[in-house]
Order: structure tokens, then sequence, then C-alpha cells
């Protein structure tokens, strides 16, 4: 990359990359890509579990991009909310051909989700390498529904504002899933550390 | 990752030990999702990915120096898939008439030495590949597909004539037009 595209990409909107894509500029078109692979990968990969799969998806998302960038409605969303909600379509649907979705959970029954409980215990550092595997464990088998936010706002730091329109619902939804989310993770990791100990946890709604 | 905030403020918390029980749990996991995705921070799509999309944008935006008449056909998945089986299909077709036959070998000999690399070994191009533009920097892209054992006879190999309707599994190898450049039958 020479220096003029270097600062063109550093400075261009995701909105003008693509408006000289449409206008057929390749070095757009590299640009994008290269700012938006990497979280676009990242997501299908804790998302499916697979590298295979990540690697599709990605490039699947820009296939589209090239096909229906004109689909994109800059009023709506922005460039990498939209790209998001076409990697997570995608994403979905290879988890339905293969079936890969270890997920149990029955996803429509919101009901049945505990309440953000209290862990007794203290937590074991959650930064130490083992309890990191455990909660990446913990995420990847989330119900797919808390799992893909997870993804998004936790993981990439995707606004809620964003994840809304990856997801195709209101903010609050989202809101409302990530904070079930955590507290399903938190629970699982309780499970987990403190099998005897998790029975007895107690769903907390501060009375006071 | 935004603070996960409190249900109450400071007050309570200074009373509550549940609730601050809850909010450094809170915290805890905040951390941890940080770490997580800090392990995966490296991660993303191999290069080859880049070179595949760099080719479908030349491709559609007609900036190739030669443009292919035939549109491109993503070689990705499925649509590949049948792109693999169509354009073999196609030379199948073809290939049937005598004149075209007779001449497939020689050109074989050629076209299979440019090709093979690596593991592209046991790829046998196929003469419609001929009036694909190919350069050796192509991308290309193999796709797994199942066509019928017929369509080794096609290409010089040998079957028994009882088994000419078996499937037979075969890679394609395409180029970044979808036209099949080559094929290599796996059994
Ligand atoms: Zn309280």
């Amino acid at each position: 990359m020479n220096d003029r595209a270097m600062k063109a990409a550093a400075t261009e909107t995701d909105d003008e990359l693509l408006l000289r894509i449409q206008s057929g500029d390749e070095q757009a078109f590299l640009d994008l890509y290269r700012r938006r692979q990497a979280a676009l990968f990242r997501f299908a990969l804790h998302m499916s579990g697979s590298n295979s799969v990540a690697e599709d998806v990605t490039q699947e998302v820009f296939l589209a991009l090239l096909r229906e960038g004109c689909g994109f409605d800059p009023e709506r969303g922005t460039l990498s909310g939209y790209l998001f909600g076409i990697a997570r379509k995608l994403v979905l649907r290879h988890l339905e051909r293969g079936r890969s979705d270890v997920v149990l959970v029955v996803e429509n029954d919101d009901s049945t989700l505990p309440e953000l409980a209290v862990i007794d215990d203290p937590m074991v550092d959650l930064t130490r390498r083992e309890g990191i595997d455990a909660l990446r464990r913990a995420v990847q088998a989330l119900p797919r529904r808390y799992r893909e936010v997870v993804v998004l706002c936790d993981l990439e730091e995707v606004d809620y504002a964003d994840a809304a329109i990856a997801l195709g619902c209101p903010i609050g939804t989202v809101r409302s899933r990530l904070h079930r989310a955590r507290g399903l993770l938190l629970e699982k990791l309780n499970q987990e550390r403190n099998p005897r100990q998790a029975i007895s946890l107690k769903p907390v709604r501060c009375a006071s | 990752m935004p603070e996960f905030s409190g249900d109450a403020g400071q007050p309570h918390l200074d009373e509550c030990a549940d609730c601050r029980a809850r909010l450094k749990s809170r915290r805890e996991l905040a951390a941890g999702l940080r770490a997580v995705a800090a392990g995966f921070h490296k991660k993303e799509a191999p290069a080859r990915v880049e070179a595949r999309l760099l080719a479908a944008f030349r491709s559609q935006s007609g900036i190739t120096p030669i443009r292919r008449e035939r549109r491109w056909i993503p070689a990705v998945t499925w649509a590949a898939a049948f792109a693999a089986m169509f354009a073999l299909a196609v030379f199948l077709v073809r290939d049937r008439q005598p004149e075209a036959a007779r001449s497939t070998t020689p050109r074989t000999v050629e076209r299979a030495s440019l090709v093979m690399s690596g593991d592209m070994e046991g790829f046998i191009a196929l003469p419609n590949a001929e009036d694909a533009a190919t350069g050796e920097s192509e991308a290309m892209d193999v796709v797994h597909v199942e066509v019928p054992r017929s369509a080794m006879l096609a290409v010089g190999l040998e079957v028994s004539p009882d088994r000419t309707g078996e499937m037979v599994q075969a890679d394609v190898m395409l180029g970044s037009d979808g036209v099949a450049r080559a094929v290599r039958f796996l059994n």
C-alpha cells in the first residue's frame, strides 16, 4: 500500500469507501476488506467454532457486498453493522446445515432462564489461563441468541446500535439479551467450579 | 465493553453484601471477556480470501484486461459445486464430438503441466479451459463434487462399461471466472 492509499484508508469512512467501490475502485475494496475482515472472521469463528466456516463466511460477506452493496441503507445503520448482519445470516445457514450448533437449550423460552445470580464463592480469576479457557467454552456453549450478542458486544466491542442492526432487533433487546447472556456465563462458570454449591444458588433481585 | 453498572448506588453497595458480590462478579466477567477477546486478537481470514475476493472484484467490475463473457460465479460452497458440475457437463457434452476427443490427449499433457504444483497433483486439464485466459498467477479454487463415472471416460481414463452410471468423487479446479480448468477423480 502506498502512502496515499494508506492515508485514504485511515481517514475515509466505510460509506465513502463503499461509494468508491461501487464506481469500481479496487483499492477502496481492499481497504474496506482489510479494515473489516478480521472482526467478521472472529465473529464467525466464535459463532461456529470452525476456522473453515469462518473463512467461508468472511469471503461470502464481501461477495454479497459486491452483489448487494446497493441494498445497504446508510440511514438505517453503519456498514459495519450491515456486514455483521450478513455474516450472522451466513453463520446461521452453516450451523443449520452442519447441525454443528451444540446448544441444547430451548431458545424461545426466556422464562426458563435464571436471573443473574450471586456467586457465593469469590470467583477464580478469569484472566488466568484456565479461567479464560473455561469462559471461552462457556461462550461457545451459550444458546445461539445469547452467544451472538456476547460475541458482538463483549468480544468484538460492537456498539448496541450496530449490534441491533446486525441482529435485526431493537436496541432494548440487545441490552436485555446481553444482560441474560452475562448472567448465564456467570452461572455456568460457577457451576463448573462449584457443582454442589450451584444448586443452592438463589436468584437475586435485591429486595432492598 | 461498557462497564457493568450496579443496579444501586454506592451508599446501597456499602450496606449490601449481595449487591457488592454481584457487582464484583460482573466486573470479573468483563475482565475475563476482554481476556478472551485478546486471545483471538490476531485471528483473521487467511490471505487466500483476499486474493479470491480481489479476483472476484476484478471479474465483476470489468477491470481485468480480459473480460470474460461468462458471468462470474462465486467459487465457494454450493454455488461453486453447481458451477463446477455445470462446467464439467458442458465440457462432457462438447467432448462427445469425435474430433474433439481425438485432440484431447496432447492438450491435456500441455495444460496439465501448467496447473500442477504441490497438492495440485492428479489434476487433468480440461480442453475447454483453453479458451479461458489462464495466467499462472490466476487464483484457482478447488471444489469437491460428485459426477457420473462416465466423466472419467471423457478425459481419457478407463472405466468398465457396467460402472459408468456410478457416481464418483472429484475435485474440480475453477478459475476466477467460474470456468472449470481441470478435474481430479478421487475414487
Ligand atoms: Zn442490594
